[in-house]
């Protein structure tokens, strides 16, 4: 019994990184794809627009240039990736690329392209900060990355798009204009003078 | 400065970076050609010995817009670096974000002056320099930082009376029990081309004295990098002070493979003679360890006031050394 949950933790393990992997595609121009269509039946593509723009506001923040309009969206932001090599976990680099939402009657699409890794090092007051002048099109990353290394960021990119995908989707699925009308989260009362 | 975390979440749903651990350890072996230590900057002063540097263990987490940072510190170049035996304190920090552009930050941190710093994992060279050996390496205070845009930003705060002090100092003669907070420190910090960062920072007080600094570094190509210190020291009450240039240019010439040249002209106020000093070392990349070989060769005036002793153990002006270092860093 013993071996056979080693054995299906470390099977379980295996599958999970390569599943990582394999969530990044290549497109017509060679580059890094994360692209999924998702079908929104009876839905209207104006519905959906300003469900997509709720999202990148509320997601992303100030950290995010966006561009576009309410049936095209482009958002440039990135996320930090922790280092594959050291055992103690901290912030290794960052990897910036672009979101594109576009937007149909009954469906929209979405994908995440243009990854650009910038490594950290460490400063003087123990933070982990961008090298100047040091970044790399992950397509080319190989040429001056550990395979190892590489391999980590790659597999991290699969998880933070699969992330960003399924955040979107679950935003996508709720009218929030509706949603912010009826839920108004009043305090619950309590009348004392009743048993 | 503000603290990018790199924060990725709603406002409903935050996601905050973990608890960091990080940290370095290092040893080295060292010969100078004469037999006898001879060169006198920070760390690394062993002859003929393997020798160990210091073991540094930092944490630091953040909160929303709330971040600390403790830093611990253990060996020789430890006890070289701090103040008080015992303490162990390499930079021991809270900071605050007040917005995304303006940070405020205080406790014992390491200097914002100067090219070098302490910890062997965030230097290329693994022998200091003279500017850095002079100047300070820790100052305790408070400080602002504003973002202005993302190429000039610029820092403003005040400091213990003294440099490299976990608390202020009472000056001989004061009628005072306790010291004062009265050093002054600013950083203007601009981006003027991609890759390309330049620090004007001043550190001024009556009883640390003044000095001015100048680090950049500007990565010119993807192998080549070129970097610079200059500095100007006036101790209180004329009592002398130095000044000094460093030029570091480093080529990479693969993945694992850099090599850098650090040329040094430093020279002490008031007759107190100069140095010269060409260190030529390589970054060796071996996953987390880096392996530092260095070849130094210091050439001084003879109102320099260091001795440099030949193999016979006679007076001279010039020093060479070899030295191998490896950092662990994590």
């Amino acid at each position: 019994m013993k071996n056979f949950i080693v054995l299906a933790v470390l099977v379980l393990g295996f599958q999970f990184a390569f599943a990582q992997k394999s969530l990044l595609a290549l497109d017509e121009n060679n580059k890094y794809i994360y692209y999924q269509v998702v079908d929104r039946p009876g839905v209207s593509a104006d519905s959906l627009g300003k469900q997509a723009l709720g999202f990148v506001n509320s997601f992303f923040g100030n950290k995010k240039e966006k561009t576009g309009n309410d049936t095209s969206i482009k958002v440039r932001s990135y996320f930090e990736t922790y280092s594959a090599l050291a055992f103690a976990k901290h912030e290794s680099g960052r990897i910036t690329f672009v979101l594109s939402i576009e937007i149909r009657n009954n469906k929209y699409r979405y994908w995440l392209s243009d990854f650009v890794f910038t490594p950290y090092e460490r400063d003087r007051y123990g933070m982990f900060v961008p090298v100047v002048g040091k970044d790399m099109v992950l397509e080319q990353a190989a040429k001056r990355l550990d395979k190892k290394e590489l391999e980590g960021y790659m597999d991290q990119t699969g998880a933070y798009c699969q992330e960003i995908g399924a955040r979107l989707k679950s935003y996508m699925m709720i009218d929030h204009h509706l949603k912010n009308k009826a839920n108004v989260e009043q305090p619950k009362k309590v009348v004392t003078k009743n048993w | 400065m503000p603290v990018d975390t790199g924060k990725v979440g709603t406002s409903d749903d935050p996601k905050d970076p973990p608890l960091i651990l990080f940290g370095s350890v290092d040893t080295y072996w060292k010969d100078d050609f004469s037999g006898k230590a001879n060169i006198p900057t920070s760390f690394g002063n062993e002859q003929n010995s393997v020798s160990i540097g210091f073991v540094d263990l930092g944490i630091k987490k953040k909160v929303g817009k709330a971040a600390f940072v403790g830093e611990l510190s253990f060996g020789p170049r430890s006890d070289q670096s701090i103040p008080t035996s015992g303490y162990h304190i390499q930079n021991l920090y809270v900071s605050y974000d007040v917005t995304d552009k303006f940070n405020l930050s205080a406790g014992y941190m390491s200097t914002f002056v100067g090219y070098e710093v302490i910890s062997p994992a965030a230097n290329f060279n693994y022998s200091t320099s003279y500017l850095f050996t002079n100047g300070p390496f820790q100052n305790a205070g408070f400080k602002a930082t504003y973002a202005f845009s993302d190429k000039v930003s610029l820092m403003a705060g005040v400091f213990n009376n003294y440099w490299n002090t976990y608390t202020s100092f009472v000056t001989h003669g004061a009628n005072t029990t306790s010291g004062d907070v009265s050093t002054f420190g600013a950083q203007l910090t601009v981006t003027p081309a991609k890759g390309w960062t330049a620090y004007i920072n001043l550190a001024t007080g009556p009883y640390s004295g003044t000095e001015l600094d100048l680090t950049t570094a500007y990565q010119i190509t993807d192998a080549f990098k070129l970097g610079l210190n200059a500095a100007d020291f006036s101790a209180p009450n004329g009592g002398g002070g130095f000044s000094g240039v460093a030029l570091y240019p480093q080529l990479a010439v693969s993945k694992v493979v850099t090599f850098g040249l650090r040329g040094e002209y430093f020279t002490y106020k008031n007759g107190g003679g100069n140095v010269t000093a060409f260190t030529f070392s390589s970054n060796i990349k071996a996953g987390a360890i880096t392996l530092i070989p260095e070849i130094r060769l210091d050439t001084k005036s003879a109102a320099f006031p260091t001795t440099f002793v030949d193999s016979n153990g006679a007076s001279t002006n010039s020093a060479t050394q070899f030295l191998i270092a490896a950092v662990y860093a994590f």
